[in-house]
């Protein structure tokens, strides 16, 4: 069964000046069809103002289309009474961890989803350690979020979500403000949690690099999705990518260059191992 | 740095004082206050000033934190004092000049000193050993029954522990900005008082926008993670009252019945 379906979706922000009157009308998220099921690791990549956190937005029901429908879980966003129960659903990490962590101790932030879902004391214990042992941050417990590092306090983020028990983790550019070690951790506890916990993952992203683990990838280009398919489907088209504005990883670039040049090479290497691979028959 | 300040003058370590239900230490410093001006004897101050040593052996904290707090009153003490002392009428012990001291101000006083030093130092033994998150929620369980007046406790309660967690990000970014500034060359230090204050503007400006933009990213994170207010809400770490709670009430009780009877009723008998 899916977990997020979008049919035909559309959200358009419209500008006013001020005195209300309409100056403009800008399509975020232009005729989108997605379909999600249970367990699969998406990745959404755009370049900035493709309409990915727009689309994002719409899957915790934070947004409401203006056309179109979207289904959580079967439920359809636009209905108010099932608000609450789709945020339970779809869970949201956002792009900045410094403002989405509310707690001032890191067992409290996580413990503040649960609590307002009115969860037991007790369970709220047990979902509070559980969580943080699955983004490995048990150790920082009784930390302040504020002597944590980007990717630590990004983790805590997640574990925040994870103890609502989601079945699905929309995660809006996670990685964006951190740096390359913080985002190697986030990325290594997102994957964790979609393979050992079976929690579906929505990851948006303007990093390649980042979509390589993913079981599908869409992209996203002035609001509509441009590309479908495996990252390797989407990276063996990179004249394609090139025109998104998207940067290509170097490896696969380098395979692309040398294919170009008559190496022969399969199309769409993602890793650095397989490139040696490949190029190792012409040792 | 920036990131390791501490708000309030919360002292951490381990003591009884420090585990016990911030609710008794808010209502039992509020009623030690109220104890300060019942009494019309000197021995009821002396009974609060034993009671105030106890407390503060058993709080663990150094006593020179304590004194601390008095800075922010010594002005104010040394005025009261004055006043007590020229402009109280009554049976004349010196006179030189235009002034003169009597018994009744000398009194009056002491009494006033001594009233405004223990009740500066009970308050503070009550900052020192509670965290200000604890207060906050001590708070919010105190006046729950304002609800009933429509006082939005909940949210009161929320917005204070919000700001608690947003004091040191701000101050960093102020921090951040500052620096920026001086980078491009703002001038922050020379001139007079004006000339600093419009030098001020060009921080205030950005610190209040991201502040704003904050604050909208933070109320979707709550909203996202199903927060909607008070109602329905369980705690993950609920205030019970434990047996030591029970016992600390007691021995406040005990403490204003004592002192009640020493600092007022006794001399009226007698």
């Amino acid at each position: 069964m899916e977990i997020v379906k979008t049919s035909d979706l559309v959200y358009e922000y419209i500008r006013r000046d001020e005195e209300g009157n309409v100056e403009g009308i800008t399509t975020a998220v232009d005729k989108v069809n997605l379909d999600i099921r249970q367990g699969e690791f998406i990745a959404i990549l755009g370049h900035n103002g493709s309409g990915k956190s727009t689309l994002a937005k719409h899957i915790n029901a934070i947004l409401s289309p203006t056309e179109g429908t979207v289904w959580v879980d079967g439920m359809d966003t636009s209905q108010e009474d099932k608000v609450w129960d789709i945020r339970q659903t779809a869970g949201m990490v956002f792009q900045n961890p410094d403002n989405q962590i509310i707690g001032q101790v890191v067992e409290e932030d996580v413990g503040f989803g649960p609590e307002n879902m009115g969860i037991p004391t007790k369970e709220i214990w047990e979902r509070v350690e559980e969580s943080l042992r699955a983004v490995g941050m048990y150790e920082f417990r009784k930390y302040s979020p504020n002597k944590l590092s980007g990717g630590q306090k990004q983790r805590v983020s997640i574990a925040g979500v994870l103890a609502m028990h989601p079945k699905c983790i929309v995660l809006d550019e996670p990685t964006a403000m951190l740096d390359p070690s913080g985002r190697r951790e986030v990325i290594r506890a997102v994957r964790g949690l979609n393979q050992v916990e079976g929690v579906t993952v929505i990851l948006i992203t303007h990093y390649m690099e980042e979509i390589i683990h993913a079981d599908r990838v869409f992209v996203m280009d002035r609001g509509r999705i441009a590309m479908e398919g495996t990252p390797r489907q989407i990276f063996s088209q990179v004249e394609r990518l090139k025109e998104l504005r998207l940067d290509v990883p170097q490896v696969t670039l380098l395979a692309y260059e040398l294919k170009k040049r008559g190496v022969e090479l399969p199309d769409g290497i993602l890793t650095e191992e397989e490139l040696a691979d490949a190029l190792s028959v012409y040792c | 740095m920036l990131r390791d300040i501490t708000l309030g003058q919360y002292y951490q370590t381990d003591s009884v004082i420090h585990r016990l239900d911030p609710r008794v230490k808010l209502g039992g410093t509020l009623l030690f206050i109220l104890s300060l001006f019942l009494f019309d004897h000197f021995t009821g101050y002396l009974v609060a000033v034993v009671f105030l040593g106890i407390v503060i052996r058993l709080s663990h904290v150094p006593f020179r934190f304590m004194v601390k707090g008095m800075k922010a009153i010594l002005f104010l003490l040394i005025l009261t004092v004055t006043f007590n002392l020229f402009l109280t009428p009554g049976t004349e012990l010196v006179s030189f000049w235009r002034l003169r001291i009597t018994w009744e101000g000398l009194a009056m006083a002491v009494t006033m000193a001594a009233r405004l030093t223990i009740l500066i130092i009970g308050s503070s033994v009550m900052t020192l050993t509670t965290t200000p998150n604890n207060l906050t929620d001590g708070m919010e369980k105190m006046m729950k029954p304002l609800k009933l007046l429509h006082v939005p406790v909940h949210e009161v309660a929320m917005m204070m522990s919000i700001a608690l967690r947003f004091i040191p990000i701000l101050l960093e970014e102020t921090d951040k900005i500052m620096k920026a500034q001086l980078a491009r060359g703002a001038d922050f230090e020379s001139g007079n008082i004006f000339k600093r204050a419009k030098a001020m503007v060009p921080l205030l400006v950005p610190l209040f926008v991201s502040a704003f933009h904050r604050a909208n990213d933070l109320a979707m994170a709550m909203e996202s993670r199903c927060y909607r207010g008070g109602e329905g809400r369980t705690k993950m770490k609920p205030l019970i009252y434990q047996r030591r709670d029970r016992l600390a009430y007691l021995c406040i009780f005990c403490y204003l019945a004592v002192s009640i009877i020493l600092g007022r009723l006794v001399w009226l008998w007698i």
